[in-house]
């Protein structure tokens, strides 16, 4: 587990396939290798109107730690994460009279993903409700847990195949936790960050374009 | 490449092939503390840990409640947290403890829905901001001891005095007797397990007689 670095890739003009495979080809001219699929899918809950004032849950799981379950409980003041088990989304299910599923909100990202000496990259396609929404690049540097000390690194790296779509700055979320050690909770904040955007958004609709002759 | 399913999908695959242990089978029991002592004695020459002795701990238990009161049908979500005091690194266990089943006279244990996890520290937050209401609170202090799949724990059970954030000051015992737990978490239907207890409990008498408990019936001793 080391520092991962989450950024949107802009669509412009093409299918979730095509970008796809245009960044794959870019990462393994420079050497990866692919190593399998990854996943990661949101869910979101709102509590009912008899429990007092609204708060959100949003539950995630990632392909990377497959026996943990994230929830994220959005109060509108403030946002507080849990780490836990598979057995949580059995409880939350349990829960259905207080907390209700979000209808259409369910995201997920997921892709190819490929090693590149100490570097994991994942190439996401989102998709909201089976509705393509765009896609996120993931990179994981492994060997190092504070991301102030490996930002650039990270930076330049990714810079290095998705051109000047890179990014420039550290996501939002971590621009306060520059020195505190990282965790895979911080992923999923990044994810959770993303997926709201997309979720406000309407999206790309370029899938949905008639093929040019 | 075959491609990922999700979390759900393969819950829901655990679900369908029933390994999910989901449910509990408890027995329980309560021993004086003048003769705790020979209790763990002879547990020591039951159970498997004989040579490592029995496993001790010391925990808070927080109990909460998700409700909504309507007037027709109030709707109650209990959940527990236990975290140990001694081991300050372990993670915090939170359970849902359904309503306890007792069955007929040939049933030989209660049993009870349960979802057992562990989780952040963060839960006690979490919990707080969901909604949840803090019932009560306690310490259990006491021995594990293991038998095959069945966990036997003799705990002593310890008032505190509204001191949250020091949960091991100013406590007091709430009885002169020790309580005796024998439970194993099965997926369902696994009802052999229980036979099992049964004779594992008939060996601890007449120094502890494990029974089913029916709490409704406690209820209406006490009013």
């Amino acid at each position: 587990m080391g520092v991962t670095i989450l950024a949107q890739f802009p669509v412009e003009n093409k299918t979730g396939p095509q970008i796809i495979e245009v960044l794959s080809k870019r990462i393994c001219a420079l050497g990866a290798t692919p190593q399998g699929q990854f996943l990661v899918d949101c869910e979101t809950f709102t509590s009912v109107p008899a429990l007092g004032h609204q708060r959100t849950v949003h539950v995630l799981h990632n392909s990377e730690q497959p026996a943990t379950v994230f929830a994220l409980l959005e109060t509108g003041t403030k946002t507080i994460p849990l780490v836990t088990d598979g057995l949580f989304d059995l409880l939350i299910m349990k829960m259905i009279s207080f907390y209700q599923s979000k209808k259409h909100t369910k995201t997920e990202s997921k892709g190819p993903r490929f090693e590149i000496g100490d570097f994991s990259v994942k190439l996401g396609t989102v998709n909201i409700t089976s509705n393509f929404k765009g896609i996120l690049v993931e990179v994981e540097y492994k060997p190092c847990v504070v991301p102030a000390m490996c930002w650039d690194l990270i930076m330049e790296f990714m810079q290095g195949f998705l051109g000047s779509s890179g990014p420039t700055a550290p996501p939002a979320f971590l621009q306060n936790r520059m020195q505190e050690i990282y965790s895979p909770i911080d992923t999923i904040q990044q994810y959770l960050e993303h997926f709201t955007i997309f979720r406000k958004s309407t999206g790309p609709t370029m899938v949905m374009r008639p093929q040019q002759p | 490449m075959s491609t990922l399913g999700t979390a759900i999908d393969s819950l829901t695959a655990a679900m369908k092939c029933n390994i999910l242990p989901n449910q509990e089978y408890l027995l329980q029991g309560s021993v004086l503390d003048q003769y705790v002592e020979v209790l763990l004695h002879r547990l020591r020459g039951l159970c498997d840990n004989v040579d490592s002795g029995p496993e001790t701990f010391n925990d808070h238990e927080l109990c909460y409640s998700l409700r909504i009161n309507s007037a027709n049908a109030p709707c109650i979500l209990p959940l527990r947290v236990r975290r140990a005091l001694d081991v300050t690194d372990a993670p915090f266990q939170l359970r849902y403890v359904g309503q306890p089943e007792l069955g007929d006279k040939n049933r030989p244990t209660v049993v009870r829905s349960s979802i057992d996890m562990a989780c952040s520290s963060t839960i006690l937050e979490f919990l707080n901001e969901l909604g949840c209401r803090l019932d009560f609170e306690y310490i259990s202090r006491g021995y594990m001891f293991r038998k095959g799949r069945m966990k036997v724990t003799v705990s002593k059970i310890f008032k505190m005095n509204g001191m949250s954030n020091k949960p091991s000051e100013g406590v007091e015992a709430i009885s002169q007797s020790y309580l005796v737990e024998l439970s194993v978490q099965a997926p369902l239907g696994q009802d052999a397990i229980a036979e099992d207890m049964r004779i594992f409990a008939e060996q601890l008498r007449p120094l502890v007689q494990l029974e089913k408990i029916d709490y409704k019936r406690l209820g209406n001793m006490m009013s």
